[in-house]
């Protein structure tokens, strides 16, 4: 059964570490841990070429990165350098633009927030569940 | 009930004529005094609720005044309130409508008390109060005990003090809590009497 399982990952890296991560599965089927693992290894060595692409391209949406087998790593750089990362198998630009421009609202929303300390894992509850539902409409 | 309209009308008419600053602004700053106060009480949630009413009874002392100038400079009449109902109407429909330009109510009215509503918080705009996790235990500061918005109830002990009534104002209910609305409860201790102390008398 070869059936394209197309696990989405989505990460927000700060300076030093991973600062959120959520998985969005289309089919309800879990996917094993070394899969799961092989993601976060790509997404890894994706940065060098986020800092590669960051101070050469004029825009905040750094688009595909990299390309590894049938996986590719879309990028979207704040002023602050935190990445928001995406990593999809052949999802449209555009879908990927607007999904990136509306976590980019919750992340100021939330840098706004007098208790988060920037570059500081992100616990809020309200976060989580909003990126979800965005997730959901975008990259699903 | 005309009487209600025109202190609504004059609240109105005072907030028209104050300078306005950025509400964005205004929240972040008083967002970063709650932060640095966190850490210079060591997270000590209870302290930090006592000083921030302090600091606004410094901001109420001055309340007053500006309030009576700047209505009297407006050719604004705010009469001399009779009884409680009146104070609690002035504070809610002109105080607050005129340094904050926020609507609030008064509710729960006995002769020695009253409560003012907030349903719109200018200073919590952004605010989401942390939340506790389970392996944290109680290691954690209670973010629950935190009256974000405590500086209202100085402000409100403040000016009353100025006017001679003594009271204690404290928050009952708080939107970043999970309410749906800001309630700050006001009691009456007493009426102080006019006039300076003692040293002044006349022989």
């Amino acid at each position: 059964m070869n059936k394209q399982e197309s696990p989405l990952l989505f990460l927000i890296v700060g300076r030093n570490e991973p600062l959120y991560s959520s998985e969005f599965i289309s089919n309800q089927k879990p996917t094993s841990d070394s899969i799961t693992r092989q993601h976060y290894f790509v997404m890894h060595s994706a940065l060098d070429l986020v800092d590669k692409f960051a101070f050469t391209y004029p825009q905040m949406y750094l688009k595909t990165v990299d390309k590894v087998n049938h996986q590719m790593v879309s990028v979207f750089l704040t002023a602050s350098h935190v990445k928001f990362m995406v990593l999809h198998s052949g999802k449209g630009d555009d879908v990927l633009k607007q999904f990136f421009m509306e976590v980019y609202e919750l992340y100021v929303k939330l840098s706004m927030n007098p208790f988060y300390q920037f570059d500081t894992h992100i616990t809020s509850k309200d976060f989580d569940d909003r990126v979800r539902v965005l997730g959901m409409r975008y990259l699903l | 009930m005309s009487k209600s309209a025109n202190i609504a009308a004059a609240g109105h008419a005072l907030w028209a004529n104050t300078p306005k600053v950025n509400t964005e602004l205004f929240a972040l700053t008083y967002g970063s005094l709650i932060t640095e106060i966190l850490r210079d009480y060591d997270q000590d949630i209870s302290e930090v609720n006592v000083q921030l009413e302090r600091i606004g009874h410094s901001i109420g002392v001055r309340c007053v005044d500006e309030l009576l100038a700047k209505s009297e400079v407006n050719g604004i009449n705010i009469p001399m309130c009779r009884d409680l109902r009146e104070t609690a109407e002035v504070i809610a429909k002109i105080g607050f409508r005129m340094f904050l330009g926020v609507n609030c109510d008064v509710g729960k009215l006995t002769d020695k008390s009253f409560s003012l509503y907030l349903s719109e918080n200018p200073l919590n705009i952004f605010v989401e109060l942390p939340s506790m996790s389970e392996d944290e235990g109680g290691s954690g500061p209670d973010w629950n005990q935190l009256k974000y918005s405590n500086i209202y109830c100085g402000v409100i002990r403040g000016a009353l003090e100025q006017v001679n009534l003594k009271v204690e104002c404290s928050f009952v209910r708080d939107v970043l809590r999970g309410d749906e609305v800001n309630e700050i409860r006001v009691n009456v201790k007493e009426v102080l009497a006019e006039g300076a102390g003692e040293d002044y008398h006349e022989e």
